[in-house]
Order: C-alpha cells, then structure tokens, then sequence
C-alpha cells in the first residue's frame, strides 16, 4: 500500500492539515441535517480525504463497504433514447461518481441518477427517512447545461438526497450552485504543515531524516501534500538512508515539458513548431490534461524568460487557456500559444541582440 | 393516346401560368388545377403514356430489333412484379436507329471508327488487340481478357462496340441484371422462387462462359460470325468475402476464357475515393492486370473533339449553336462525351417550342422555361447544366497550402496597410474551392493543421502564428454548441462553413512568405490517431482509478495520469501495459514515424481510422 494512503486520516478527529474545518464539519453533520457541501481547492490539498472521513461520521464504518459497478443508464433524451456506461461506487449509503465521464451527454447523467437515488431512498435505524448522498467529482468539468441541470434536481430532490461536489476550481462551477451549497474552502497545505506529516510519517516508518530533508520534499511538492508524500516514498526506494542533499527527481512528464521549454526556447521556426507538435502529441496520447500541460509549459518558459516579456507571455497563455475551453481540439490552441511565444521570443532576440 | 393529349394540354397550361403572371391575373384558378395535377402526377396516366408513345414509335419502326429492345426497355415498367433475368443481352449495333424522338446519345452513336471521338491510338490498339485474337487459331496468346479503363462517358464501351462491328463480330454483352427490389423478393420466395444474389448470378455466368462458351443462339444463321464478351457492369461487391468470391471469379475467366473478352472499369474521380466500389475497383484492375489481362486506360476526351462531335450532331439536326455555346458545353463536360451529348440537347431544345412539346416531355419543358428565367435576369449566358466539375480534397488541400498568388499587382483600389495586403490569389474564391472539393470543415481544419508548417518560409515564425491562430479559431468556431445545434441544420451549416472559410482563408492569408515551390506530401492528419490512441488510453486510465485512496473514492483522472502513474513506474509498483508503451515513447520520441507504437492495440486501432477516413 502507498503511504498516501497509509497515513490518511480516517476519521475527522485525525485530521491534522484542516483541522479547524474538519471540526466544523464533524459539529454540522452530528448537529444538525447537513446542507449540499461544495469543496473546493488545490490538487492535493485533502478533499477526499475530508468527504472520506465526514462520510464515515455521517454512516458510521458502513460508508467504508464500498462496490464498484459499471452501469449502464439508459437516458430518455426527448426523441431518442442514449445508452451511457459510467462507474460507480457506492455504499448503502452513498453513491459516487465523475459525471464528467459521459462528455457531452453529463446532464442526462446527473439528472438521471439523482432520480434513481430519490427513488429508494434508505430508512435509518430509528425509522425515520434518512438521505443518500451523491459524491459528485470534477463539478468543474461539467458542461454549463449539466450545471443547469443540477441546480433544478438539487432543489427537486433535496429533500431526498445530499450533494457532496468536489472541484479544483470554484470559478467554472455557475453561481447557482454555489450559493446553493456551503462551500468549504480546502487551502493547499503550508510547506511547515507538509514538513509535520512527512516527519510523523519517517517516524512511523522509522526512517532517519536529516535535517532540511523533509523541507526540500515539501519546496518541490507544490503545496500538495499527495505530491510530498509519493516524491518522499520513490526517495526512499531511490536512496536510503537519505541525505540533505538528494535530487528530488520530478515527474517524468514534467521531464519532457521542461525539455519541451528549452527547445522552444533555441529555436524559432516554423519547423521547430513542428517538432514541438509531435512532443505535445505524445503527451496528449499519455491523457496528461491539456490544461496542465500549457500550465507547466508556461510554468517552465518564464523561468527562463526576460521579465520584460513575462507579462505578454502570461497573457496569451491565459488568452489560449480559455480557448482551449471553448474550443474542441487543444493542440490547436497549445500550438497556437508556442507559436506566439516564438513570434514573441524571436523578435525580442532580434531586438536586443540584432 | 388520350392520356398523351392531357400532358401536352397540361403544359400548355403551364405557359398560360406563366404569361398570367406577367400579365392579368385571370388564370389563377387554372393554375391552381395544374399545379395540383402536375403535384400528384397520376402513375398509371404516366405509364399508359409512355406504352402508347412507344406503340406510336414501334409502328413506325419495323425492325425486329427494335422490338427487342422496346421489350427490355419496357419490361420492368410493365410487368412489374416479374423477374427479369436479363443476365445476357444481345446487343446490335444500330439499337435506336434514326428514331426521330430518342435521346440524341443513342442516336448519334458512333457507327464507324471514324466518328469515334476517342483518340486514334487507344482505339487502334484496342482494334488490333480484337483483330488478332479473332483471326489467329486458338492457343496462341496467353489470355483473352482486355481490361479497359477510363472515367465515365469516355467511350469504352462504344469503341467496342463500333469495333466489333468493324470487325464482324458479334458482341455479347453482361450487363449486371436489376436488382431485386424487397416487394419483388416478397413475392418471389411466397412463389418458391430462391433469390440469387446478383455475384452468384455473375459467377453462374462465367461459369457457364468458360465451359461452353457462347451459345450460338441466333448466330445459327450466320455461322461464320465470331464473337466478343463484353462484360460492362461487374457486380457489386459487399465486404471482403463477396469480393474475394469475385476475384477468384475473375481469375478464372482471365485464366480459362477463350473468347475474346473486354472488361470496363470505369474510374472513379479522386474524390470518391473514400468510397468502398472505388478502392475496390482500383484493387481489381491490379489483380486483373496481375491474373495476365491486357491493360489499355482510356483518358477522358479532349475537348476538340467533343466540338468536333458536337458540331457535326448540330449540323445533321440543323441547328444553329454558336461556337461559344459548344465550347461552353465542352468545357464543362470535362471529357465526358455522353454528358456533352445530352447538354446539347438539352441546349437545343429552347429554339423549338413544338418540338420540344412533341417530345411529350413536360418537366423539361418547365425545367428549361425555368432556367431561361433565371438566365434572363442574369442577363448573360450561362450554362445551366452540365457536370459540376469536382476536386478531390487533396487537390483543393493542394490549392491552398500552396498559395499561390499573382506575380504582379495592379494598383489596388482598396488601400491597406501591407501588413494586410496581399496579392490576388491564383485561384477562385476558397469557398468555391472547397464546394468543389465538398470539403467539410473539420476535416479540413485537421488537414490544414497537419500540413500547413511544411508550406510556411523556413523563418516566418510570425506568419506561423497567424495561421495557427486563425485555426484555433476555426475550432472554436466548430466546437460551439457542440452538438447543441443538431435539431438546427441550417445554424449548424453556416457555422461549418464559416469555421472551413476561417480555416481556409486564415491558411491563405497568413502564409505571406510561402516557401518556395516544391513536392510536398500532404500527411494525414496524425491528430486522428492521437486521439483515437488518447481515448484508448484514458479508458485504460479510468480502470486504474482505484489507485488511490485505498479504492475507497474515485481519483481524478488527471491525478492519476500526472501523478499516480508514473510515480507508480518509478516505485515498480503493477507496470502494466499502458505505463510501458509511455516509457517506449518518451525514449524514442526523436524519430519520426514512432506513432505507429503509441497505440495500445494497433489493430484496433488501423481500423478505427480507416473508418474514420471513409466517413469524410
């Protein structure tokens, strides 16, 4: 078993990164009925593991008996009827799912599996009518109709059943469904929080640290805990026992875009663009998101850049970021950014060096 | 004949309608009586028509002949729940003889080797092929099938036609039979009769060629007389098994056939391409040519002497078609001859309105008062018909990734920076273009993309960008509403074509330094088989989703591709297939055609493209 998954908290009272939240959230679900909750935060930050602790507070270990099934749903859609295979997981309790799966047909999706929930509905033990809650992954990923969608069901059905929605990003999901959720903030762990677990983990795993180790983990990690946690444990296969001054290797993929960026960065032409094409294809063949991938390009290019050129560069890449969005194919629009750059790049080289 | 008269009468009400509206409106009423009747045109009216026409044409004629082929002609129309096994047909030259009311294609059809329009050699060298094999003892040469090759309407099966007559022959012809409509099939097997399909139909036939040859039914007379088989309509095919069983079909008649035998293939344009029949018909010609078959490919017809043909069917019909008008006609026939034929016709009619009243004929004369309308008010004149000529995308693609423009300028009147000026393109609008090529815009987009780097000045990084921006556009023209709009065709419509103009245009205009001139292969869009490859990975990818968590929740999909999975390779932890094939393309990423590794399956994935390339 991973660490990560090792050293997670189960329960609320163990949460160490977000313990004030998890406070409040233990006094909402055992207080009072619990409203829609929305989390929201970085990559790596503990939402999971929030919603897996509060879900085990609200059943109690039954919430932990989970089976994975590959239903189809069958979606009547006006004239015709779709047929749409999605995984699931569930409890007696709970459901859980990415509606993002079904692409361009998540609204059926929503709807239709929140009326399945309503319709067998759980009694608890004290006879009164419990509610099931729906764990909805990547709301931020949901097409603008199946966040419209969602909002009618989420008022139809509350009585029945309690959303749990979980998004990097509070700004894609539509304003109607935030102010109809609480929102739970989750901030990225602060590197001396990341340095705390990394050192209870070395201590439950008995390893010897030197000291700035855990430090150095957790300056690379980005502020995700997940991230620390799994760069600590390849370190520990890669070298032990280890010293302060070990190379953190980072993700290959990250490899390729940093190499990626140094190419762009030697050459300008129309023929290199070419060449970067072929490297963006095969990341994109490896399903690294394209978001990430012009992230992290642009992450590697500024460290790189003038300061002087810092600020058009970043607004382009925002400019080819929402594009992107709007937009069905990404090479177009990641190709369309490295090309700016290039046509950025090459005209500041010939201005300052002639 | 009664029937006859109503039509006629019918269509002269149609010019009263016409002169009303320019006039008075006092025949409004009878309008509407017409229209209603031309609306729902009464069937049997139709045929009783047709029947009394051909009786009234037959008493005119009285050759035996003609009969024969009034009867083929007519016997679906009559009987028509009858099967009609016209497996072999007795063709003789001189069908449709100098029946005043025909279709001037049969009529003039080419009588002697001189009035063939296609060009001396081919057809000496066709001539002298029959010439030999006819007049030598058996044995002699190795195979009697020729395989004759050419784009529709090129004359294939007129030259040997007008050949065999030279030569005395007697030609026999396989034209595939009709095909079995689902009633007819309803009602054959309710009577007991099997149904075979049209290959077996084929394959009995070749059989029967290769065993007995030709049985001398009606050459019993004239015993001397030699024969050619001429086999103009292979059957279709559907799917591999059907098309194996006609290539082994083939190779026996290729192998075994002492007869003299000429096979059409007609040649599809490029831009069918992606049709099953054309790349079907491409493997035949190999595979025949392979079995020993004689080759000759007939290339579509020059225009002088489709004028040279038009002009002597307007001087025996004794029109007057200016000069013009028949270079139009031949121009926009593209070397079809046939095509060209009946626009001429169809040209000819307009001078004559009795005439063309007498053909009884009263869609055409309606369709050609419609079209001298609009001809009228564009005030010049066009050519109303005719073939469309197409593109196949890769030339059109051609077209515009070449960009090719005017050398020299004149002075423009629009005064524009020149930044944005360019000079006039070498070519008609790009939307024609793409009409013509039936581009469709994403296609079109993809292929763009893929190519146009290659086109672009080794150093304009800068135009790069314009391009590449204005295909991102493109794609964002196309992915609005994705799939939202498909009740909407229209909306949907406009959208594809703006997106294919942006794309086009955008390809145009920012390529202002095109590289100079040369070969260049015009890829298929990788960006098809990354996506296909993509998706099979993310379905792989969503297995794994239980990575995480203990599989106690769902990981998102970009947590496990960006960090999961390769932390996992590093730790050695269930490297399964998927992880390897990343490894195997981050190493050897240098080299150019590694795509084919990225797959997982490459099976799978060869066909799910293929597919992909017949849908445009």
């Amino acid at each position: 078993m991973l660490w990560v998954d090792k050293y997670r908290p189960k329960t609320l009272d163990n949460i160490t990164a977000h313990q004030h939240i998890a406070q409040n959230l233990k006094k909402l679900v055992t207080e009072q009925d619990c409203p829609h909750l929305l989390f929201y935060g970085p990559p790596g930050s503990g939402k999971k593991t929030l919603i897996m602790a509060l879900l085990r507070q609200m059943f109690g270990p039954t919430a932990e008996k989970v089976k994975v099934e590959n239903k189809t749903w069958k979606v009547d859609a006006g004239s015709r009827t779709l047929d749409i295979e999605l995984t699931t997981l569930s409890s007696t309790n709970h459901v859980e799912l990415n509606p993002s799966d079904a692409g361009f047909q998540d609204r059926y999706i929503v709807q239709e599996i929140i009326k399945e929930m309503a319709k067998n509905r759980p009694i608890d033990t004290k006879g009164k009518k419990g509610f099931k809650v729906l764990v909805l992954n990547e709301v931020d990923k949901l097409s603008r109709e199946a966040q419209h969608s969602l909002r009618r069901t989420m008022e139809k059905y509350s009585a029945y059943c309690r959303l749990i929605l979980c998004c990097n990003s509070s700004s894609k999901v539509t304003e109607a469904i935030r102010s109809r959720c609480l929102n739970v903030r989750i901030n990225a762990p602060t590197e001396e929080e990341i340095v705390k677990v990394l050192e209870l983990i070395g201590k439950k795993e008995g390893l010897q640290l030197p000291s700035g180790f855990a430090a150095l983990i957790a300056e690379k990690s980005n502020r995700s805990l997940r991230r620390a946690i799994l760069s600590f444990e390849t370190c520990r296969v890669q070298q032990y026992p280890f010293t302060s001054k070990q190379v953190i290797s980072s993700m290959d993929w990250e490899e390729y875009v940093a190499e990626l960026a140094s190419d762009i960065m030697k050459e300008q032409s129309p023929k290199r663009l070419f060449q970067v094409r072929g490297k963006l294809y095969e990341l994109l063949v490896n399903c690294i998101p394209p978001e990430i991938i012009l992230k992290r390009l642009l992450y590697e290019l500024l460290k790189k850049l003038d300061a002087e050129l810092k600020h058009e560069v970043c607004h382009w890449a925002a400019y080819y970021e929402h594009r992107m969005r709007l937009g069905q194919k990404a090479i177009f629009h990641i190709e369309a950014f490295v090309a700016k750059f290039m046509s950025i790049y090459k005209s500041f080289l010939i201005a300052t060096f002639g | 004949m009664g029937k006859r008269n109503n039509l006629v009468v019918l269509s002269s009400d149609d010019e009263e309608n016409e002169r009303s509206l320019s006039s008075n409106r006092r025949y409004s009423k009878p309008k509407s009586r017409s229209l209603l009747t031309r609306s729902n045109p009464n069937p049997r009216g139709a045929k009783k028509a047709r029947i009394s026409h051909s009786r009234s044409r037959l008493s005119k004629e009285s050759s035996n002949v003609n009969e024969i082929g009034f009867l083929y002609d007519d016997f679906d129309e009559v009987f028509n729940g009858f099967k009609v096994s016209a497996g072999k047909r007795e063709h003789v030259s001189g069908f449709g003889g100098s029946n005043a009311n025909g279709l001037w294609v049969d009529k003039y059809k080419p009588r002697s080797l001189e009035e063939l329009a296609v060009h001396k050699k081919k057809v000496e060298e066709v001539k002298v092929w029959f010439e030999e094999r006819l007049r030598s003892s058996k044995d002699e040469f190795g195979h009697y099938v020729l395989v004759i090759t050419g784009q529709a309407g090129v004359g294939k099966s007129a030259t040997i036609h007008v050949i065999a007559s030279h030569l005395g022959a007697r030609v026999c012809e396989w034209n595939t039979p009709t095909p079995v409509i689902w009633q007819e099939h309803l009602h054959n097997s309710s009577a007991g009769i099997t149904y075979t399909s049209k290959l077996d139909e084929f394959e009995i036939f070749v059989e029967r060629i290769r065993k007995y040859g030709l049985i001398p039914s009606s050459s019993a007379k004239e015993p001397k007389s030699s024969n050619i088989l001429l086999i103009d309509d292979l059957p279709m095919t559907n799917g591999k098994v059907a098309f194996g069983r006609l290539k082994k079909c083939l190779h026996l008649l290729v192998r075994s056939t002492r007869i003299p035998t000429a096979i059409l293939l007609t040649d599809y344009g490029e831009a069918d391409s992606a049709d099953q029949t054309a790349r079907c018909s491409e493997e035949l010609k190999l595979y025949l040519e392979s079995a020993g078959a004689c080759k000759v490919a007939f290339n579509p017809i020059t225009n002088n002497s489709i004028k040279k043909t038009l002009s002597r069917i307007c001087r025996l019909e004794r029109f007057n078609v200016t000069a013009e008008q028949i270079d139009l006609i031949a121009k926009a026939s593209g070397g079809d001859i046939r095509n060209a034929i009946t626009s001429l016709q169809f040209c000819c009619l307009k001078p004559d309105p009795l005439r063309s009243l007498s053909l009884c004929d009263t869609t055409t004369t309606y369709l050609r008062e419609k079209s001298d309308e609009i001809s009228a008010l564009d005030g010049e004149f066009s050519l109303k018909f005719g073939r469309d000529e197409t593109l196949s995308l890769f030339h059109a693609l051609g077209k515009f990734l070449h960009n090719k423009r005017v050398a020299l300028m004149d002075q423009d009147e629009f005064l524009v920076r020149d930044k944005f000026s360019r000079l006039p393109m070498k070519m008609d609008a790009p939307e024609k273009v793409l009409c013509q090529a039936h581009g469709q815009a994403r296609p079109i987009a993809d292929f763009l993309h893929e190519n146009v780097l290659d086109f672009l000045c080794e150093e304009a990084i800068d135009d790069a960008w314009t391009v590449a921006s204005y295909l991102s556009d493109a794609d964002m023209l196309l992915a609005t509403f994705r799939g939202m709009l498909t009740r909407y065709n229209e909306a949907e419509n406009v959208l594809q074509s703006a997106a294919a103009s942006v794309a086009v245009r955008g390809v145009l205009f920012g390529n202002s330094h095109p590289s100079p001139s040369r070969w260049h292969a015009i890829r298929r869009p990788k960006l098809w088989q990354v996506e296909q490859s993509s998706l099979c990975n993310k379905t792989e990818i969503v297995k794994r989703r239980f990575i995480g968590y203990s599989g106690l929740t769902l990981s998102d999909l970009s947590v496990v591709t960006t960090e999961y999975t390769p932390m996992l390779k590093w730790l050695g932890y269930g490297t399964s297939g998927g992880l390897e094939t990343r490894q195997d393309l981050m190493q050897d990423n240098k080299t150019e055609d590694n795509f084919d590794k990225m797959s997982l399956d490459d099976q799978q994935e060869i066909e799910t493209t293929d597919d992909e390339i017949e849908d445009w």
